[in-house]
């Protein structure tokens, strides 16, 4: 096993943010010698973190990288990675765990937006809230997730699960406005309530074991259903949308 | 001297029709253009000369100084912010965007407060738009979604809609039937022949509900949506399924409410199912009079339309990471160029916050909210009075504008190209 600290040093008054799709476990592999960007100036990993490194590993599986220090403003963390782990010990900026394939991100903190945009495997789980596009697509993309799962235990903010199209996306406490827009697949929990849920859905499955407020017209009710536990209302659409997808709500509220 | 066809730089409408009256070195008469626009002709007690702040203190500094203290500040910075552009032409915004990428900046444009939603929604499913002139000659209903031309846009409706003369309509101020949509009775509505008051934030359910009845779905519709009656909605289907040409014209009351690009996607996706019997478009009502051109520019030159981050020395795109306004409120750069435009009357207080606590140089004629912020001013020409320069209305028809007066000043894309110069110079060194 292989552990490698990161501890971000004190950057001056200004908050500019660092751009560091270079800490992910497979490249410690090869040793330290790695960048990253602060505005538009590359830094070497040594001048913006105090880094140590314990053991040794031959593949990124047995890497582990943590975190610490005011990360809130770290980018892109564990962009693209594919196996092993990192742990945050605090908050952590924008885009943590783009596009990742494989591995676990645990944040212990809150998250950023955008936390795992675009993932296709993996998991990863924040023990705090996360901001606006958690586990969403990107600008103008038809797919969002597309596999792996992501785990908040506080709250999300708005536009969760953007484009859902496969994976798992569960929410134990409260979601913002238009949690699971344009999802077409793939499954997301919320625990808490939530405004308009699964707005413009075309196919997968959204829960929301609380109250969904200003809940869209244009969803057919079906009834209710049991669901671990639970009694569900299940709605069926989006019918403006053309769409087959599954709604199921604790208690609901138009906006009449 | 009386000079005609001048073209009123204020808002996208671009009336081309203007009529100004010169006398000397002034602008003495304006006919045919609404009070906004006239006002802007007319203009107000300008900057003489570049300013610089020294203590409590302006003091007045050559352009030389001015464009060498503003070209240092953007070197020197690790992520500055270039914001503004819709207020200038599209020269100046071309000088504009070389100069971010040269400098690894982060350069943006008002679309991200105004209509950045819509290009967001378009990014997602498409533009079925059209040019003013043929809803002027064509359309017979006309939708006003969350708008207000009579006050914000004065001469749409005379110009391009309900009281201008269509080509195919025999009697069009008596055939085009007119709905408007907003959650107050504005003077618009006063015109309406279907008023549809929603509850706020409630736009984005009743286009949901009037597509599922455009498809035939009524029954799924609850009695009662966002303050409408499900009778109204079928009435306003009905309206748009026996319109032989409908537009939709929309405004900030659909891109600035909760859900902000699902509304437009929502409102682009209704235009889309309307095209299934009818004839439908959908555009929306630009506010500055070149922002749709700063759009055009920064997308044909970086394959982005607005909020382009070029710190990387590529463009990255992430509207809500990289807009103005994000980047303010985060603290997330460290000086700032403002060209055309008046952030400090418009954006979030913690936004000012930082301006006021980093180097900020602005480029506007007259003295405005931004300039308590600024450390340097420099007064430039006013396109479309005494600079010319091009610029793209509402619709994307680019349209020239003219000099109508000839004065001292310099105009943005000299100052701008004076900047930038130097900028390449001293990165050669």
């Amino acid at each position: 096993m292989m552990r490698v600290n990161l501890t971000l040093k004190p950057m001056g008054s200004w908050s500019i943010p660092i751009e560091a799709e270079s800490i992910i476990p497979a490249n410690f592999l090869s040793g330290t010698d790695l960048t990253v960007w602060r505005g538009n100036r590359e830094l070497g990993l040594e001048e913006a973190f105090s880094v140590s490194v314990v053991g040794g590993a031959d593949r990124a599986e047995d890497v582990e990288i943590v975190l610490a220090g005011k990360t809130a403003r770290l980018k892109r963390v564990g962009e693209y990675m594919d196996a092993g782990k990192i742990t945050v010990l605090g908050d952590i900026g924008m885009h943590c765990g783009n596009f990742m394939t494989g591995g676990t991100i645990e944040i212990q903190g809150n998250a950023d937006g955008w936390l795992g945009r675009e993932m296709g495997g993996g998991s990863i789980i924040c023990r705090g809230n996360a901001a606006d596009y958690c586990a969403s697509g990107y600008r103008g993309g038809r797919k969002g997730m597309t596999g792996g799962r992501v785990e908040v235990y506080g709250r999300v903010g708005d536009f969760l699960a953007e484009n859902l199209a496969g994976g798992t996306v569960i929410v134990h406490g409260d979601a913002g406005d238009m949690p699971g827009a344009e999802m077409r697949g793939g499954t997301l929990i919320i625990h808490g309530d939530c405004t308009r849920p699964a707005a413009n859905m075309k196919d997968g499955a959204c829960y929301v074991y609380g109250t969904a407020r200003w809940m869209l017209p244009t969803f057919r009710n079906l009834g209710t259903v049991r669901h671990e536990g639970r009694t569900l209302i299940q709605f069926t659409g989006d019918v403006a949308n053309r769409g087959k997808g599954n709604l199921f709500v604790g208690n609901y509220e138009y906006l009449d | 001297m009386n000079v005609k066809d001048a073209v009123c730089p204020f808002c996208g409408c671009l009336c081309d029709d203007i009529e100004v009256e010169i006398e000397g070195d002034r602008l003495v008469g304006v006919t045919n253009a609404c009070e906004l626009g006239a006002t802007k002709f007319l203009g107000g007690e300008r900057l003489k000369s570049p300013i610089r702040r020294e203590g409590k203190a302006w003091k007045e500094i050559s352009y030389d100084e001015a464009i060498r203290y503003a070209a240092d500040m953007l070197l020197d910075a690790e992520r500055p912010l270039l914001y503004g552009w819709s207020g200038t032409h599209g020269e100046a915004q071309c000088v504009g965007v070389h100069m971010a990428e040269l400098v690894r900046g982060v350069i943006d444009n008002t679309s991200s407060v105004c209509h950045g939603p819509s290009v967001l929604a378009i990014q997602e499913v498409g533009h079925p738009g059209c040019t003013l002139g043929v809803v002027k000659n064509r359309a017979d209903l006309l939708i006003y979604w969350g708008s207000n031309p009579i006050d914000a846009h004065p001469r749409h409706l005379s110009r391009y809609t309900c009281y201008a003369e269509g080509f195919f309509l025999e009697n069009a101020f008596r055939d085009r039937k007119v709905v408007v949509v907003d959650v107050r009775k504005t003077q618009t509505a006063n015109i309406a022949d279907e008023f549809v008051r929603v509850r706020p934030g409630g736009d984005y359910a009743i286009l949901s509900a009037l597509r599922t009845i455009v498809r035939g779905k009524t029954d799924t519709i609850p009695r009662m949506v966002a303050g409408v009656t499900r009778d109204q909605l079928i009435r306003v289907a009905d309206l748009c399924l026996n319109a032989k040409f409908g537009a939709v014209y929309f405004g900030l009351g659909l891109t600035m409410i909760p859900g902000k690009y699902k509304n437009i996607r929502n409102a682009i996706e209704l235009v889309t199912e309307l095209n299934r019997h009818t004839k439908f478009t959908i555009s929306a009502m630009r506010g500055h009079y070149n922002v749709y051109g700063s759009n055009e520019v920064n997308t044909w030159m970086t394959g982005y339309p607005f909020a382009i981050d070029f710190s990387r020395g590529i463009a990255f795109y992430n509207p809500g990471e990289t807009t103005a306004v994000d980047v303010l409120a985060r603290k997330e750069c460290d000086a700032a160029l403002i060209v055309g435009s008046d952030p400090a009357a418009h954006f979030p207080r913690r936004c000012i916050e930082h301006l006021a606590e980093i180097p900020v140089v602005q480029l506007d004629p007259y003295p405005n909210a931004t300039t308590a912020f600024c450390k340097v001013q420099i007064p430039v020409a006013v396109t479309g009075v005494d600079a010319e320069g091009t610029a793209y209305r509402m619709d994307g028809v680019p349209i020239r504008t003219r000099k109508v007066l000839s004065s001292d000043y310099l105009s943005d894309e000299e100052v701008l190209s004076r900047m930038y110069a130097l900028m390449q110079e001293a990165l050669k060194r």
